[in-house]
């Protein structure tokens, strides 16, 4: 039966039921599709609007980034330039010293974030598995840690390092990352307990029974278990770490990461294109470097976002924290 | 040897247990007490000093409540800002909740390119924590480029405005037109700021058991009925850590007025200050936490297991 022999009698079909129908049923099921009808379009218009609301700024970034010097000052170009070129991106590339600054964030970020999913999942797994003196006051701090903003402790911070001579070393960063206090840390511990509470007890009865101490449990029971899990939180950390731009602020002072160099977009951009900080620049062309450096220092987050989204949707679903 | 030997084998194991708890959880608390509780306490006693920046650190003077005074009574912007600030907070936190929660229900249903749909809709989780994110709502001063507003002026027409007189309404009362100007104005911000709100509404929605739907179907229910018997008591254990979330959210992000007013103040050398700004503000949004919880705790449908 070829398909149109089938929809021919799949329809026959129908009307069959049609006519074994009343008045009134045929009247409800016509209502019926018409209102799923109506709906389907209604809801396409809205998920396409909202799409375009959250797709229009990168949208305009990569139409921007891309288009040559003459489109710039051409009124008529608005979302597709008529040369296609790479100009503008290594202007800005070249302006934000790209280089440095992109390994000098990798290094922050990648140890940090790393150093910070291990020291939080040992501290969450703390929280979840054991009871001790003063533990509900102990993860009452953890929830502290996630209301209190890092700006009300970050000045006696920055004296702390001060003495110690640390400003301008990533130490500033690694440290507190290495002890579970880094950016959005109780968060992640929140997380982990949260995760590590779901995992089954048996688990650890046996490697007890088989003689395996709490550390031995841990590394090698629990951890292989938790892996996507680690996966989600090391990549929320990635994220954090790389937007982080007022904590990198504080400690450093210049433009070592590329959160700083794009908050700090404007005076590195007059330095660099034009070598003379108080020229005033056509405003569209200052809006395209703009928004090639932003699309610069986002790229590295889309493309992991591609790749990985699963982990980052799974994750949170996964993670415990709902239901 | 022996006699250590004896006294461990005396210590029980809920004991031994307890001690390896500090074990896991003991480099977080001394790096807490270095990064966290120290400097929260030294920043509750700068708001009581008056503080100066000296070559061996911080050294301060008690001058007692006189900062809170200067943050209240004589700074030109502190309580204006901060007024706006819980002013926007209690308007656009309703909004992103029923807007996550619409969306989700919306991006649960079955269509063709959801996964994209979805994977759009979590982009923002990614963009809108960092700088790029005030680049994009053009917070980010472009002086010298005045002519970049007709940039960024797409979603900053008055539009509500405009469709109410054409729709012929005139004479709505006044909060109500503002109200709904200011959340089509700031439809951006909320769809920006919705991403994990969304997630976690429909990790909710998928925890629905397929039993209770075909229950509200055989029992011949509309849609309308089966979202308020059925949705919203399910994903109402979730409304809350939602709403703490997007309070919490929106208190401590670095780019609004009140946090922005402090960092100018931490700028002009004036801890003492900033740090009763900081403190002020911190102990307000606890409150109204505090009042979230008491309220939303009492009309949530918990399940029993």
């Amino acid at each position: 039966m070829t398909r149109k022999e089938q929809k021919v009698a799949v329809r026959a079909r129908q009307q069959k039921h049609l006519s074994l129908m009343s008045k009134e049923q045929i009247s409800y099921v016509k209502r019926k599709k018409a209102v799923e009808m109506i709906w389907r379009i209604f809801r396409f218009l809205i998920i396409s609007g909202l799409c375009f609301v959250i797709l229009y700024p990168l949208l305009f970034m990569i139409s921007c980034a891309f288009r040559d010097k003459n489109d710039m000052n051409d009124p008529t170009v608005m979302w597709i330039p008529r040369h296609l070129t790479l100009d503008v991106i290594k202007e800005t590339a070249s302006a934000m010293k790209l280089g440095k600054t992109l390994v000098n964030t990798l290094v922050i970020n990648i140890g940090c974030s790393l150093l910070q999913v291990i020291s939080s999942a040992v501290t969450g797994y703390g929280f979840a598995r054991f009871r001790f003196r003063g533990k509900n006051i102990l993860f009452g701090i953890v929830i502290l840690m996630i209301l209190v903003p890092p700006q009300v402790i970050l000045l006696p911070q920055y004296d702390l390092f001060n003495s110690l001579g640390m400003i301008n070393t990533p130490w500033t960063m690694y440290l507190p990352a290495m002890t579970a206090n880094g950016i959005k840390s109780g968060i992640m511990i929140f997380i982990f307990r949260q995760f590590f509470r779901g995992l089954p007890r048996e688990l650890e009865d046996a490697a007890c029974l088989d003689g395996c101490g709490p550390f031995r449990t841990f590394a090698e029971i629990m951890v292989p278990n938790a892996l996507s899990s680690f996966l989600t939180v090391f990549l929320f950390a990635v994220v954090w770490y790389w937007n982080d731009y007022y904590v990198c602020n504080s400690f450093f002072s210049s433009n070592q990461t590329l959160a700083l160099t794009i908050k700090n977009i404007q005076p590195v951009l007059n330095a660099a294109l034009f070598n003379d900080a108080s020229l005033r620049v056509s405003a569209r062309e200052y809006v395209v470097w703009t928004q090639a450096a932003c699309l610069i220092s986002i790229s590295p987050m889309l493309v992991m976002y591609v790749f990985l989204q699963k982990y980052f949707t799974e994750g949170i679903e996964r993670s415990g924290l709902v239901g | 040897m022996m006699k250590n030997k004896k006294t461990r084998k005396k210590m029980s194991y809920e004991k031994q247990k307890s001690l390896y708890g500090y074990g896991f959880i003991g480099l977080w608390m001394i790096g807490t007490l270095v990064f966290f509780i120290i400097p929260l306490f030294e920043s509750l006693l700068y708001s009581f000093q008056n503080v100066n920046p000296q070559s061996g650190g911080m050294k301060g003077d008690w001058v007692g409540f006189s900062n809170y005074i200067t943050a209240f009574a004589r700074d030109p912007h502190y309580r204006t800002y901060l007024f706006d600030v819980t002013a926007d907070m209690l308007r656009t936190t309703p909004i992103i909740l029923i807007f996550s929660l619409f969306s989700a229900v919306l991006i649960n249903q079955r269509f063709k390119g959801r996964a994209f749909v979805r994977a759009v809709f979590f982009l923002p989780v990614i963009v809108a924590s960092g700088p790029v994110y005030s680049v994009i709502t053009g917070d980010m001063s472009t002086s010298g480029a005045e002519g970049a507003a007709q940039f960024s002026t797409v979603f900053e027409t008055d539009m509500v405005t405009e469709l109410l007189e054409f729709t012929g309404i005139y004479g709505l009362s006044q909060t109500l037109t503002e109200t709904i100007k200011h959340t089509i104005d700031s439809i951006f911000a909320i769809v920006w700021k919705s991403g994990v709100q969304i997630l976690v509404f429909l990790a909710a929605l998928q925890n629905i058991p397929p039993s209770a739907r075909e229950a509200a179907q055989l029992e011949g229910a509309t849609s309308w009925e089966y979202f308020w018997k059925i949705t919203f008591p399910y994903v109402s254990p979730v409304i809350l850590a939602n709403l703490i979330f997007t309070v919490v959210d929106s208190f401590t992000d670095s780019g609004n007025k009140v946090m922005g007013r402090i960092i100018a103040m931490q700028n002009d050398w004036k801890y003492g200050v900033a740090a009763a700004m900081v403190w002020s503000y911190f102990v307000i949004v606890m409150i109204i936490i505090g009042i979230l919880f008491l309220i939303a705790g009492k009309h949530i449908y918990y399940e029993v297991e």
